[in-house]
């Protein structure tokens, strides 16, 4: 996101919003968000310089081991909080609408630690998510997404046992008729793209990191 | 040491919690402790870790995080708290040794302590998912090892063919496995090796249902019951711990701990490294576990080394081994595939700190297995020979740490190697890698030998 054109003064507050919220430093955050909105930035340039690229670079630090899974979890509700303050100034109608994703380990599934760094990170790349927890039956994952006008079903099997309820929720979509109106993406330890593409998912993740950029590919 | 009744008890009636409240209660508690005991990385790298006193100050900070934090039970949200007393009382009457199987196959597995110079007991294999077709074979071929002294079961996705799906079928397919199994070390002339139920769901019917002294798992087997990550536990997995507590089987426990997760980073991670099996004694009676450190990247295969982790891992089974009679045993978890010399390198780095760290040997496999994807018998008898070989030899804490510094330096450009399947790789009717993985084994023993390990080539 190009910010140069913009007057210095308005370009020094939102790198100061960015540099806050890759640092999770809330109260720096939130008061330059104020100060964002008292300035009359436009609220979209902020989102998308200072959120969406936080996003990006805290996404990085864990990559390289910087930050671990609670700054991914710290960072996404800064990132919710300050994106409420600039989103104040949106009208109506006219604010983007972020990809939902719903989320969880399918039935019989209990192992989460996969799971929660794909929606922490997610959460971190933009998306909003919904996390349904572990042992989530593929009807649970199917009503939370038709309540929730869910894109995307993001669906986690550690186990070769619980691998079979991927397939059923790809199944139990087409036999409702509503396959198309959600992307599926799955992944876990013995899942791999082969997999996913015999069941017919839109995307595989073969960890945290490759399920976000998957997930940006699919709605690219 | 307190009750699985009273365990049970307090999963029901106590503190509910959300979950997310707790992992990040568990981040901020340990962060504390790291300060409080002052768990610093040194500024100089290391393999294995020399500071005594770090070790101590380890300790106290598991104990008091464990006494802090208490247990999770995601089954009802509620914290199980215990007191120091509680925790100090299960520490001291855990036992060190535990003796496995019947007849001539009978073992003792036991606890070891740093730079002990007994050999290491041995799993070789399986915690892998193989296909049904190759079950018998495998397990045979693993139970042929003659340092084996218990043998674990594996997952698979189909029986007689047929996807499992469900509990019914998950409890027929759980009985297939330990038929397998019982058939596998009976091929091998070994009918009373101890076996290891691997749970292929963790459902409380698929745990229990293969309890059969005459075709499935005996009292002199054992049985896989895994605390989860974040010292959190569900109802199924103790309500079968309460079972075989009675019916006698051993249990284990993987209680490693994952840095970047909400541990935080290594520093956390040796807290949490400590408490975990600790936690899984008292919680599922799990006296023997895969302990230590990994770190998420080397997990899903990113990186082969990150500077520390092994060290952050010594830490941890020094801290076990000198202060609790918790029996430590190093998962041997390549990042790099089966049939490859990377693999056998990574593994050999693993099986070298195992005896210097006081930790006995697991079911090595590629760390992001799949279906005959994970392993074959050289990579346990690669790793029995290279414990050996440390011990025989007579390496040191410093020995091996230079030992280990020059074999990550020729791991350091490499990336994970993919590997192959075990048919690709390995000759399961004649119990022999292929020629090519033959020729890789031959030459990673060389460049070993040239590292200064005595070892025949």
């Amino acid at each position: 996101m190009e910010i140069s054109k913009l007057p210095q003064e308005q370009q020094d507050l939102l790198k100061s919003l960015k540099k806050a919220i890759v640092a999770i430093d809330e109260d720096t955050a939130k008061k330059v968000a104020q100060d964002i909105v008292g300035n009359d930035i436009d609220p979209k340039i902020a989102i998308k310089y200072a959120i969406a690229g936080g996003a990006i670079a805290v996404g990085d630090k864990f990559d390289t081991g910087e930050y671990f899974l609670p700054h991914l979890v710290m960072a996404g509700d800064l990132m919710d909080e300050v994106g409420k303050i600039l989103e104040k100034n949106i009208p109506a109608g006219q604010l983007e609408k972020k990809r939902l994703v719903v989320i969880g380990a399918v039935q019989g599934d209990m192992h989460s630690v996969g799971k929660n760094l794909v929606s922490t990170m997610l959460r971190s790349g933009g998306f909003e998510v919904h996390d349904m927890g572990v042992d989530v039956s593929s009807m649970a994952f199917i009503d939370r997404a038709k309540e929730l006008n869910a894109d995307m079903i993001a669906l986690s099997s550690l186990l070769t046992t619980t691998m079979p309820y991927l397939k059923e929720v790809v199944e139990d979509l087409k036999a409702m008729g509503i396959r198309e109106n959600f992307k599926i993406m799955i992944g876990g330890g013995p899942v791999t793209r082969d997999y996913a593409e015999e069941i017919g998912a839109d995307g595989y993740g073969k960890d945290a990191i490759e399920a976000v950029d998957e997930a940006k590919k699919i709605f690219s | 040491m307190i009750t699985l009744f009273e365990i049970a008890e307090r999963t029901q009636a106590g503190e509910k919690v959300e979950e997310k409240k707790w992992d990040m209660e568990f981040f901020k508690t340990i962060t504390a402790l790291i300060e409080k005991y002052e768990i610093k990385i040194p500024e100089t790298h290391c393999f294995i870790n020399r500071d005594n006193d770090l070790v101590e100050r380890a300790f106290e900070a598991g104990v008091e995080f464990l006494e802090r934090m208490g247990i999770y039970c995601i089954t009802t949200r509620r914290r199980i708290k215990l007191t120091r007393e509680e925790i100090i009382t299960a520490i001291k009457e855990a036992p060190t040794e535990i003796l496995m199987g019947e007849g001539r196959d009978q073992r003792v597995w036991r606890q070891r302590k740093i730079e002990e110079k007994e050999k290491l007991n041995v799993c070789p294999g399986h915690h892998s998912p193989f296909t049904e077709d190759l079950a018998g074979l495998v397990v045979s071929n693993f139970a042929q090892i003659p340092r084996t002294d218990f043998i674990e079961g594996f997952n698979f996705s189909k029986v007689d063919g047929r996807e499992i799906m469900g509990p019914p079928m998950e409890v027929y397919a759980s009985r297939r496995q330990v038929a397998w199994m019982r058939e596998g070390v009976r091929k091998a002339g070994r009918p009373g090796l101890a076996i290891v139920y691997y749970p292929i769901n963790t459902r409380a019917e698929d745990l229990i249902g293969v309890m059969d002294p005459d075709h499935g798992l005996r009292r002199t087997d054992g049985i896989l019951l895994s605390l989860l990550p974040d010292l959190k536990m569900e109802q199924d997995m103790l309500s079968a711990a309460i079972v075989y507590d009675e019916y006698g089987s051993f249990k284990i426990s993987g209680s490693f701990a994952i840095a970047g997760g909400f541990c935080g980073g290594l520093d956390g991670a040796i807290i949490e490294g400590i408490a975990k099996p600790i936690a899984a004694m008292i919680a599922y009676r799990d006296y023997i576990n895969y302990t230590g450190v990994e770190h998420v990247h080397m997990l899903n295969a990113r990186q082969i080394l990150l500077p520390w982790v092994n060290w952050a891992r010594s830490v941890v089974n020094q801290a076990l081994n000198r202060f609790t009679h918790t029996i430590c045993m190093r998962w041997v978890i390549p990042t790099s595939g089966p049939g490859t010399a990377l693999n056998l390198l990574e593994s050999a780095m693993q099986a070298i700190e195992a005896p210097i760290n006081g930790m006995n040997l697991y079911a090595p496999r590629q760390c992001r297995t799949t279906t005959n994807h994970g392993q074959t018998p050289l990579e346990a008898e690669w790793m029995i020979e290279v414990s050996d070989a440390i011990i025989e030899q007579g390496f040191n804490r410093q020995g091996a740490d230079d030992l280990l510094s020059k074999i990550a330096k020729r791991l350091e450009n490499e990336k994970p190697a993919e590997g192959y399947d075990i048919n690709a790789c390995y000759d399961l009717i004649h119990h022999r890698p292929l020629p090519d993985y033959q020729k890789a084994y031959l030459s990673v023993k060389k460049e070993l030998a040239g590292m200064g390990l005595a070892i025949d080539i």
